[in-house]
């Protein structure tokens, strides 16, 4: 799929502004604060009805404005889809094919992209919250039961340390309630594992062999899931049942004791290994970086496989930090099948084949040009 | 205010009540104040009196204006079956449907730590003291189905089962007369994890 064209009203620092692009790779460079950043953010707006920078939809509002709207023309399966974002102060409104949409769940999920960004670096050598934000996201995109189950986990989760809490000092003594909020939460837990599970399987298979091409062969990567308790492939549920219960069964005295819930899905971790070795802990700065690019291009491969179209790539700020060979590698892979948007601040740090076949747009101060076009 | 003192008063008092905000108020005040005295008079009796001479009925919590409520005081009900329910508005819902001739208790809320609501907040304590009576076979737990009215009904049972009373629990899934396309991911996914054979 490909944005055609795209309508930006009110949003950030974007006062007006309609904008065509092809199916190939769109450089937009600019200086600092001029609107690169903000572009690729209206892109992923427009996909995910919320920004991957704020949780404060205000933010995005132009200052002095009411609102801010964002149109989109999708070419995707040989038909444009048009699709609308409009955020006011209340709240958002999303419109598939000029219709009205009541859910937002309804209107994401038709536009998908993968947004690989300074901050996804992260996704190695970060705390086990990004990775475990990670594959929430992810796993969302395509499965809204996943994320209902997370957040009923979580709730879940809320009143039982909250209980512990209670059991902690005293003011109860009651196990049985203690039990039923357990109970709930290895119902939930199993439920998110397993798709945990089958998720890695298929993204680990993908980051594989992209990762043994970045690397010339010389690597071979592993994405390892690393779950509270013993769990294998292929587990039936009331095994992993069983393992949970007998598990919180022991560390119940310690659990009232420290007050909290010790262990649980969220607890777990991804774990990326490179020739068995431990990435996070012992691999170098590059391959910190070729992971994360390698899970990330897994992703792009990923999303093809479930829907059966390519996903929009934005790749901000991040070209100029991975080096030529890199490059042309995240190019072949994306060749002519992904569109794709690249910011950068200066054409240098750009590999030469990068840009041969790109549209190239200069940003200054909220407007977008498109140089190539004004010179014919 | 813009308003004399007795009509911004009224307002006031209109935003006191749940769904109505400022705009409603004052529109609802206005219309007050056009209305006969004789209706108003009415209304403003309707308003005390419901708060006066209603009551919680002592044996199930349903609210009623004489003890034990019109539901316990029926003795043509069948007294052995009990439905628990976390408000008086879910009795008047069940009543509706005018299948069920059973009794009721209604606990007043469900457990939540996060609330400060223990199981001796709300009226579970009654409901026991009702069950040390032989004459109750079944309980059926209509709590909401969220975590909060799942958890109430999972601690119930785990105190009622011992006893060797028959213990249900109602079903959720796709309500009735719609449509299939209509419902929502995790309802439909609700749905078919409670699938029976036919």
């Amino acid at each position: 799929m490909y944005i055609k064209k795209l309508n930006i009203k009110h949003f950030r620092n974007y006062n007006e502004l309609s904008i065509t692009f092809d199916n190939k790779v769109n450089v937009i460079i600019g200086e600092n604060a001029q609107g690169k950043t903000n572009m690729m953010e209206a892109i992923y707006v427009l996909a995910m009805a919320k920004s991957h920078r704020t949780a404060n939809d205000k933010e995005l509002i132009h200052w002095d404005e009411d609102y801010a709207k964002i149109e989109g023309w999708l070419e995707k399966r040989n038909n444009t889809l048009p699709l609308e974002l409009v955020i006011t102060k209340k709240g958002k409104k999303a419109k598939l094919n000029h219709l009205e949409q009541s859910k937002l769940s309804q209107y994401i999920g038709n536009m998908n992209v993968v947004m690989f960004a300074p901050e996804d670096l992260n996704l190695v050598k970060g705390s086990p919250t990004v990775r475990r934000r990670f594959i929430d996201m992810e796993i969302g995109q395509v499965s809204p039961v996943y994320l209902h189950n997370v957040s009923l986990y979580n709730k879940v989760l809320h009143q039982r340390n909250q209980y512990l809490k209670i059991l902690q000092r005293k003011q109860q003594t009651d196990l049985n309630l203690l039990d039923i909020y357990t109970e709930q939460l290895i119902d939930l837990a199993v439920k998110i594992v397993t798709k945990r599970f089958e998720f890695l399987h298929l993204l680990q298979d993908w980051a594989k062999s992209i990762h043994s091409s970045i690397s010339r062969g010389l690597e071979e990567l592993e994405i390892r899931y690393k779950s509270s308790i013993e769990v294998s492939d292929g587990d039936d549920l009331s095994k992993m049942i069983n393992e949970y219960k007998e598990k919180y069964e022991r560390v119940k005295e310690r659990e009232i004791e420290r007050g909290v819930t010790l262990f649980g899905p969220h607890r777990d971790d991804l774990l990326f290994f490179v020739n068995s070795r431990d990435v996070q802990a012992f691999g170098s700065q590059g391959q910190q970086r070729t992971t994360a690019l390698s899970v990330k291009l897994a992703e792009i491969e990923l999303i093809k496989s479930e829907i059966g179209e390519y996903p929009i790539l934005l790749l901000d700020d991040v070209l100029s930090e991975l080096d030529d060979y890199r490059q042309s590698h995240l190019l072949s892979t994306i060749q002519g099948k992904v569109q794709t948007f690249v910011t950068t601040t200066s054409i240098d740090g750009i590999h030469h084949d990068t840009l041969k076949n790109a549209n190239i747009y200069r940003v200054s101060k909220g407007q977008l040009e498109n140089p190539s076009e004004s010179n014919e | 205010m813009y308003y004399p003192e007795p009509i911004s008063k009224l307002i006031d008092s209109f935003m006191k009540l749940p769904g109505i905000g400022p705009k409603t108020a004052t529109r609802l005040a206005f219309h007050v104040i056009n209305m006969k005295e004789d209706t108003v008079l009415e209304f403003a009796k309707a308003l005390v009196n419901a708060k006066r001479d209603l009551t919680y009925c002592s044996d199930c919590g349903h609210i009623t204006d004489r003890d034990p409520c019109y539901i316990c005081g029926d003795k043509s009900r069948d007294q052995s079956i009990i439905c628990v329910v976390q408000d008086p508005k879910d009795v008047i819902a069940m009543e509706k449907m005018k299948e069920y001739q059973g009794l009721y208790h209604v606990l007043h809320g469900s457990i939540s730590p996060m609330e400060g609501i223990g199981p001796e907040d709300i009226n579970i304590p009654s409901l026991l003291k009702r069950l040390q009576d032989e004459t109750v076979q079944e309980l059926i737990l209509a709590t909401n189905p969220n975590i909060e009215g799942e958890a109430t009904a999972m601690y119930i049972s785990r105190l009622v089962k011992p006893s060797g009373i028959k213990v249900t629990r109602i079903a959720h899934g796709l309500p009735v007369g719609g449509d299939l396309e209509y419902a929502d991911e995790v309802t439909l996914s609700k749905a078919l994890e409670g699938r029976r054979e036919i």
